[in-house]
């Protein structure tokens, strides 16, 4: 047992910085973002301090934009995470271990080339002299890549495979080979091994990873900027739009606290359903 | 060894605060008596955020220029360099929306930049923009501009800004895909739904996009009618699946062939020109923009000094002429007009006739702040 | 499954290949290959621009590493020595913190600087002849925000995962608080906070929407490029970017080789 008493004075130290850092810069932030989308648009644009439900009433007005996201973002997530855990179990179980540092580093290297950089190149990509111009070779004319919903799709896996990845790669690394050994000398067939050990096993990486990659998504501008030319609009193009083009930054503000919302909201139930499914399963395997 | 001066008392403090205020004592003085001053010169060095305003610095550091794509020589800004040892930090909009979006933002740090002729007045509404000393401008000659495109940058007498170039805005087209070119923006947005599909781009910017909605029906350019706005939004979000990408930087899409066809500016269609004398130029029948760009100089400028320098060496009329012939904008000087090339002056792009330009309208400042027209363009690219 | 594997591989790399590749364009139009050159990498390291935004994102990214490693562990730390409300509190804070979208971050905070400065900045400026602006330090304030919850869930997942009794030991053993941490809590939570550091300095040195929005005049290499790629993409912005991948992908071999030294002789 302890003999030392803990001081509260040493807790209150050791928790004030972190404790300053979130009071001024996401509390206050936060509350000062609540109030003005209480308020109206000043003449030439900004904030004019005034009590009012207008902004929030009006936000059916870029009902498309959250649609849009809330619909590509977890598509983008799923298909990330569908083409990540292939990869991650093969780095995890099938590679010597010697090998496998590296390659998961040269899975994460592509990261640190510029996010803006990497969606450019794929616009050369998806242009009319990138790949609809071999298809075009092939026979398959007029294929319109670029600026469409799909081509955010590519941008979104390709940008965020990296980010997917390393958080499964973990927790299969976790596996005890000797599970899969057992199962396998009782009889199943691979397909149920990986269904009711492998996959249950890994749910937390995906859960972490996708979780990640979800809350990306939902807030990326860069990307469908790029990869959407002004037509996929997502609601960060909308608060770009709001803050630094039409200035209205009340309306603005009740944007961004209905996304914030509707964050909280999602994940919350997403964290609930995959940790449900979890303990479910590792109960039934105990 | 020197005795640290007594800290001052709360009562002298409020006696020396109360002559300052009223005026009996400088702010020197004031600042020396209560210790504020060093404790300021103390603070100012070590907090990172507070920045004492620059009073005069010789020419030097890094000048912030924010303008629109493609629109200056970049052997200009070279030269300039060399000769001055300034830096300069460029910087690129596509819509005076923005630009006036960044600066209500405040802490741009921008030292220059280029408003259109329609934005001054709400720029010098705001207090956003500093009062121009001519006398810092001697190679600027007011007197041999073309007075219907500089007299925006006047208020009240006096300048708040001066002018860089004028043109107009149209449309253009790849006459190699495209074979039934469009000569109104009515036959532009019925090609965008018909032949055009999928090759189409406006401009990310309400004045232009809206204005060319607006004119396709016969509207005013300008017009801030409810109604005829409601037209014109109807008009682009039918259009809108039918548009390749909405973007005031739409050349890199025209060159690579994904765009056949864009609302567009005269000096982007020279220089589009240069490398594809298949793009046509296009002045709609039924109207569109004329307009006047300025040189500004934003408050809260890091620079001063090297802003004055960097718009009076622009100005000059020998590297105006260079600016000219590099982006294809006609000037407003006479005396650069005299060392631009032949072909240049006598280009239709550059210098559309008469009857082309009649229809078209410069852009109105209440349209820079109307939130209709701003919630109408953000409707259209969320829709 | 190994094709698979190159397969994915080949996805990851081909456009890096192609943004590599374009920074060796003797054309100016990064798009129009016109020929082979390396002059882009001279004139990219001799264009004072980018050597600030290079040097200015590397300071950040750093000031972020370690500030939020230190106040992170700490706040880690601090918790597990709370009980009730306020840890529940902080718990609350630090998943707010992380799922709160970057740019909502960068519009709150700067929307609550503008109104803070427009307060201050008059009485600021008569009295004083100064004013607040955003700049690095606003930067640097809203990564570290981020990354303090991000280490202190590393580092709180670690704690809770420690062994009790290591620790017990050494306090059976009259060590004092200071040196059971120094010497015991400290070596077993390194890894946590390393990785922590990693990450925060990876966040910060990546980040473009936050510091779109506060850096207010100060320029970080990503809006450098953004401001670049607005401005007509030369293969200047190409061999900034190889470089960047190439130094970051070095370091990273160079630490794990380190790291695994460490582990043989340990």
């Amino acid at each position: 047992m302890s003999t030392h008493t803990r001081s509260p004075l040493v807790t209150g130290l050791l928790l004030a910085p972190a404790g300053i850092f979130f009071f001024f810069l996401l509390i206050l932030p936060l509350v000062v973002m609540l109030v003005f989308s209480f308020g109206e648009r000043a003449p030439a644009g900004g904030y004019l301090p005034a009590f009012t439900f207008d902004n929030y009433l009006n936000l059916p007005a870029r009902s498309k934009a959250f649609l849009n996201t809330l619909t590509l973002a977890p598509i983008g997530t799923l298909l990330t995470a569908i083409i990540a855990f292939p990869m991650a179990y093969f780095l995890a179980v099938k590679v010597p271990l010697k090998w496998r540092v590296v390659m998961l580093v040269l899975v994460m290297a592509p990261f640190w080339t510029s996010q803006l950089m990497r969606y450019y190149a794929w616009i050369m990509i998806l242009g009319s002299k990138g790949f609809p111009a071999w298809l075009d070779w092939v026979g398959i004319t007029d294929v319109r890549l670029l600026n469409t919903p799909t081509a955010v799709l590519i941008g979104a896996v390709y940008g965020f495979l990296p980010l997917m990845v390393p958080p499964i790669y973990v927790s299969l690394e976790k596996l005890d080979k000797r599970l899969l050994e057992a199962s396998a000398d009782l009889g199943a067939t691979p397909w149920r091994t990986f269904w009711q050990i492998t996959f249950p096993l890994a749910l937390p990486g995906v859960a972490t990873g996708s979780m990640l990659v979800f809350i990306l998504l939902m807030g990326d501008y860069i990307l469908p900027q790029y990869l959407g030319g002004g037509k996929v609009f997502f609601i960060g193009n909308a608060l770009v739009d709001l803050f630094l083009q039409s200035r209205n930054w009340p309306y603005g503000a009740a944007v961004s606290i209905a996304l914030v919302i509707i964050m909280f909201v999602t994940i919350f139930f997403y964290m609930r359903f995959v940790l449900g499914k979890t303990d479910q399963r590792r109960a039934a395997l105990v | 060894m020197t005795k640290t001066p007594d800290p001052i008392t709360a009562e002298k403090f409020l006696e020396e605060l109360r002559r300052y205020q009223n005026g009996s004592v400088s702010r020197r003085h004031f600042l020396g008596v209560t210790g504020l001053g060093l404790a300021t010169a103390v603070i100012a060095g070590a907090v990172p955020g507070l920045r004492p305003r620059k009073a005069h610095a010789a020419l030097s550091g890094t000048v912030n220029f924010t303008t629109w794509p493609s629109y200056f020589a970049q052997e200009n800004l070279d030269k300039f360099t060399a000769d001055t040892g300034v830096k300069i930090n460029v910087a690129v909009f596509g819509s005076n929306e923005e630009m006036l979006a960044k600066l209500q933002a405040g802490s741009t740090g921008w030292d220059v930049f280029v408003p259109t002729n329609y934005a001054i007045s709400t720029y010098k509404e705001l207090g956003l923009i500093e009062e121009l000393d001519l006398k810092r401008l001697p190679n600027y000659d007011p007197t041999a501009q073309e007075q219907r495109f500089t007299a925006e940058g006047v208020i009240n007498g006096q300048t708040y800004a001066v002018p860089k170039d004028w043109g107009t805005t149209g449309f253009v087209v790849n006459t190699k895909s495209v074979s039934a070119v469009p000569t109104s923006w009515k036959e532009f947005f019925e090609a965008t739904q018909g032949p055009m599909t999928g090759r189409v781009m406006v401009h990310d910017y309400q004045l232009t996009t809206i204005g060319a909605a607006l004119k396709s029906f016969g509207f005013g350019f300008n017009s801030n009618d409810e109604k005829e706005l409601a037209e014109a939004e109807k008009l682009l979000i039918a259009s809108k699946p039918h548009l390749f990408g909405i973007n005031s930087d739409y050349k890199p899409s025209l060159i690579s062939g994904d765009a056949w066809a864009s609302v567009c500016w005269t000096g982007d269609a020279v220089q589009l020109q240069r490398d594809m004398p298949e793009m046509k130029y296009v002045l709609a029948k039924d109207g569109g923009e004329i307009w006047s760009d300025f040189y500004a100089i934003p408050k809260g400028g890091q620079n001063l000094d090297a802003a004055y320098a960097l718009i009076d060496f622009l100005l000059t009329p020998a590297i105006n002429a260079i600016e000219v012939k590099a982006h294809g904008y006609p000037s407003t000087d006479s005396r650069t007009n005299a060392l631009v090339p032949k072909e240049m002056l006598e280009n239709p792009v550059l210098y559309p006739a008469a009857e082309a330009l009649s229809p078209l309208e410069f852009g109105a400042a209440a349209t820079l702040t109307n939130p209709l027209r701003a919630e109408i363009m953000a409707r259209f690219k969320s829709a | 499954m190994r094709i698979y594997a190159a397969l994915i591989y080949i996805f990851l790399y081909a456009p890096i290949a192609l943004i590599v590749g374009l920074s060796f364009n003797a054309g100016k139009q990064s798009m129009v290959w016109t020929g082979f050159s390396v002059e882009w990498y001279g004139k990219a390291f001799s264009n004072p621009l980018i050597t600030e935004a290079l040097g200015t994102s590397v300071m950040i990214a750093s000031a972020t590493a370690v500030l939020s490693c230190i106040f992170g562990t700490m706040a880690a730390l601090g918790l597990e020595r709370t009980k009730g409300w306020v840890r529940a509190l902080f718990d609350v804070l630090i998943y707010i913190a992380i799922m709160v979208p970057g740019i909502v971050i960068g519009i709150s905070s700067l929307i609550t600087f503008v109104t803070i400065f427009d307060i201050v900045n008059p009485t600021l400026e008569a009295l004083l002849n100064l004013r607040l602006q955003m700049g690095m330090w606003s930067v640097i304030a809203t990564h570290v925000l981020f990354n303090i919850a991000v280490v202190a869930l590393l580092v709180r997942a670690r704690l809770q995962g420690m062994d009790r009794s290591l620790v017990e030991a050494s306090e059976d053993l009259y060590a004092t608080p200071m040196g059971t941490f120094r010497q015991v809590v400290l070596p077993l939570l390194a890894p946590s906070i390393l990785a922590g550091a990693l990450l925060a300095f990876t966040f910060s040195f990546e980040d473009f929407i936050i510091a779109f929005f506060v850096a207010g005049p100060d320029v970080t290499l990503p809006i450098y490029v953004f401001s670049a790629i607005r401005r007509g993409v030369t293969p200047e912005i190409n061999a900034v970017g190889t470089v960047v991948l190439l130094t970051s992908l070095l370091l990273l071999l160079i630490a794990q080789w380190i790291l695994q030294r460490g582990s043989k002789s340990a």
